[in-house]
């Protein structure tokens, strides 16, 4: 159990997906600038996230990893299919996502138009993709990875929404006109993960 | 005065549009502002006219920390011979001290403010007192023994990426002095942490007192929190840490300064003390009572005391740029900052003074949390007119 909440606060503060690893860049920053839609983006991100890597931790541990179609036959315990995992994962992820796009589409249009391109752009988004590798690499059980894919989706969700709220306040900073936009944005990412470096080496 | 005034007209028209230096008129009415009153006035539509300006702001500042100076300046000194084992009187302490605190406030004024002059010269727009108030942080919240090109360059990295970048005094999000302490911090971390509290240079004959230990109260108690220091000393600051941070009672007359002119915001500094006081009662009640030991049975007034925690509360998290902006947001930011500190002191051992992170950590959010009021009370007052 302490392990469990352990792993959850350090899959939101300390192994941050943005701060810690920057996976997921492109729809955080693009998706900051106003603190609604980042809002809707986050718990877009939450919910795919949330629904994919469980369903991911089963297709690799009962249909791909070595060994793991023995509940079928016997004869098969020798097939290793993990090459196809990259594909399968990207695959529920897409899913998912249409799922969520057509929900949004029916009952909030005016999100759907503000997020555009970036909705269905979620399939592609690194933070979902590592949070499922991150999966298969650490060779979580099932509880670890709901736990871990619940606190990585809140830690996104964090991440933007604070953004989204800083860049709203510097909007009536006089920033350089080279550095207005992406660039002033990155350089706030880079001054947020060093303040969440309070959190490094915590332990419950 | 007559002289100066006299030198200042006679320079004037080089400076002023039109002139040979023209470029350089930033620099120049710095200066000129500096030294007297200006004696334009308004030109356009009607002001608001106040006494506070801020210059006078900042300068309000800069005198209620003038208390937390006086004393790091002594108890540098008395923490030098103490660890001699010599007693001295209290101008040798004041003395010594000044020697070595001084040249850190003068690398840190003039790096930090030649960095805000090429940026007024550059951009064409008037010097700022902003960094009044940072330069004179700076050397606060560091430990005496820090080399003073370290100094120079936490001035630069924290007025260029933690001020000017955003277009200087009151557009940034992140307190400044706190952002140069966390760039030493983790960029020299062995300048930052350990026996580097004390000044230990050479004393003619003398050598070094056995019991003699460089650990901090923070790190003493994080051991154990039964080893450290008695409350008493802690209150008055005769313990070892950086510069300003160690006298409580120093950071109070600080504060009562900072209220009394209306300058700090009352409701952050009590609400930190408060938060950290909830948080520390909490871990009183959930700590194992099988183990005596455990740093979640400190009393609450023990986190009050240790390290940067009223420097922090009265100094860093009341700077009106990074603090919350909305009344009740104050109360939210210093209530999370209070009782993270005590979180992250218990639970963290790497960092044995949370306050610090924990204040920019804050800095981050605090424009999440004014946004949070701000709508709230947007849909409560929605929900009245619709009545």
């Amino acid at each position: 159990m302490e392990h469990l909440l352990n792993m959850f606060v350090k899959s939101i503060f300390v192994e941050n997906v943005i701060f810690a690893f920057f996976l997921g860049m492109c729809s955080y920053l693009a998706i900051s600038k106003k603190v609604k839609t980042a809002t809707g983006l986050g718990i877009a991100v939450v919910f795919v996230m949330v629904m994919t890597t469980p369903i991911n931790y089963l297709i690799l541990n009962y249909m791909l990893r070595e060994g793991a179609l023995a509940w079928i036959h016997p004869s098969l315990a020798s097939v290793d299919l993990t090459f196809l995992a990259f594909i399968l994962f990207i695959s529920t992820i897409a899913g998912a996502v249409q799922m969520v796009e057509m929900v949004v589409e029916k009952f909030s249009p005016s999100l759907y138009n503000a997020l555009g391109i970036f909705l269905p752009l979620i399939t592609v988004n690194c933070a979902i993709l590592g949070t499922s590798l991150f999966m298969q690499e650490r060779e979580y059980g099932f509880l670890e990875t709901g736990v871990f894919s619940v606190g990585s989706g809140i830690g996104f969700f964090l991440a933007i929404v604070l953004l989204a709220a800083i860049r709203e306040r510097l909007k009536y900073s006089k920033i350089p006109d080279g550095l207005q936009g992406l660039g002033i944005a990155m350089i706030v990412t880079g001054l947020m993960a060093l303040a969440f470096l309070s959190f490094s080496g915590i332990q419950l | 005065m007559k002289i100066l005034r006299n030198l200042i007209d006679k320079i004037k028209p080089n400076f002023v549009k039109g002139g040979k230096l023209e470029k350089w008129y930033p620099a120049f009415e710095a200066m000129e502002t500096f030294l007297f009153s200006p004696g334009e006035v308004t030109t356009n539509k009607v002001h608001v006219r106040d006494a506070v300006d801020l210059k006078r702001t900042m300068i309000t500042v800069v005198i209620a920390m003038i208390p937390t100076l006086l004393f790091g300046i002594w108890n540098v000194g008395y923490q030098h011979y103490l660890a001699y084992g010599m007693e001295m009187t209290h101008m040798d302490y004041f003395l010594f001290g000044l020697q070595k605190v001084v040249p850190i406030i003068v690398v840190s004024y003039s790096v930090g403010l030649g960095v805000e002059f090429i940026f007024a010269v550059v951009k064409g727009h008037a010097v700022s007192e902003g960094y009044l108030v940072t330069g004179l942080l700076i050397p606060l919240v560091l430990p005496v023994t820090i080399p003073l090109w370290m100094v120079a360059l936490a001035a630069i990295f924290c007025t260029l990426m933690g001020k000017e970048i955003f277009g200087g005094t009151g557009m940034n999000f992140m307190n400044p002095a706190l952002l140069a302490r966390a760039f030493l911090f983790f960029a020299f971390p062995a300048f930052m942490s350990g026996d580097i509290w004390t000044d230990l240079s050479p004393e003619s004959g003398q050598v070094i007192l056995d019991a003699y230990s460089g650990a901090t109260n923070l790190v003493a108690y994080d051991v154990n929190y039964q080893h450290i220091q008695s409350v008493s000393d802690m209150f008055f600051g005769f313990e070892q840490g950086s510069i300003g941070e160690t006298s409580v009672l120093a950071c109070l007359i600080g504060a009562f300064i900072l209220v009394i002119t209306g300058i700090g915001s009352w409701k952050i500094m009590v609400s930190v003390f408060a938060g950290a006081a909830l948080m520390g009662l909490f871990f009183n009640g959930i700590a194992p009572v099988d183990d005596p030991t455990n740093y979640m049975h400190t009393p609450f007034y023990y986190h009050w005391l240790m390290g940067g925690f009223a420097f922090g509360a009265v100094y860093m998290a009341t700077d009106p740029v990074t603090a919350a902006h909305t009344e009740k947001g104050k109360w939210v930011y210093g209530l999370l900052i209070g009782g993270l500190i005590v979180i992250i002191r218990a639970f963290n051992p790497a960092y044995p003074e949370a306050v610090m992170m924990v204040i920019l950590l804050m800095n981050v959010h605090a424009p999440l949390i004014d946004h949070i009021v701000v709508q709230n009370h947007i849909k409560k007052r929605l929900r009245r007119a619709a009545q």
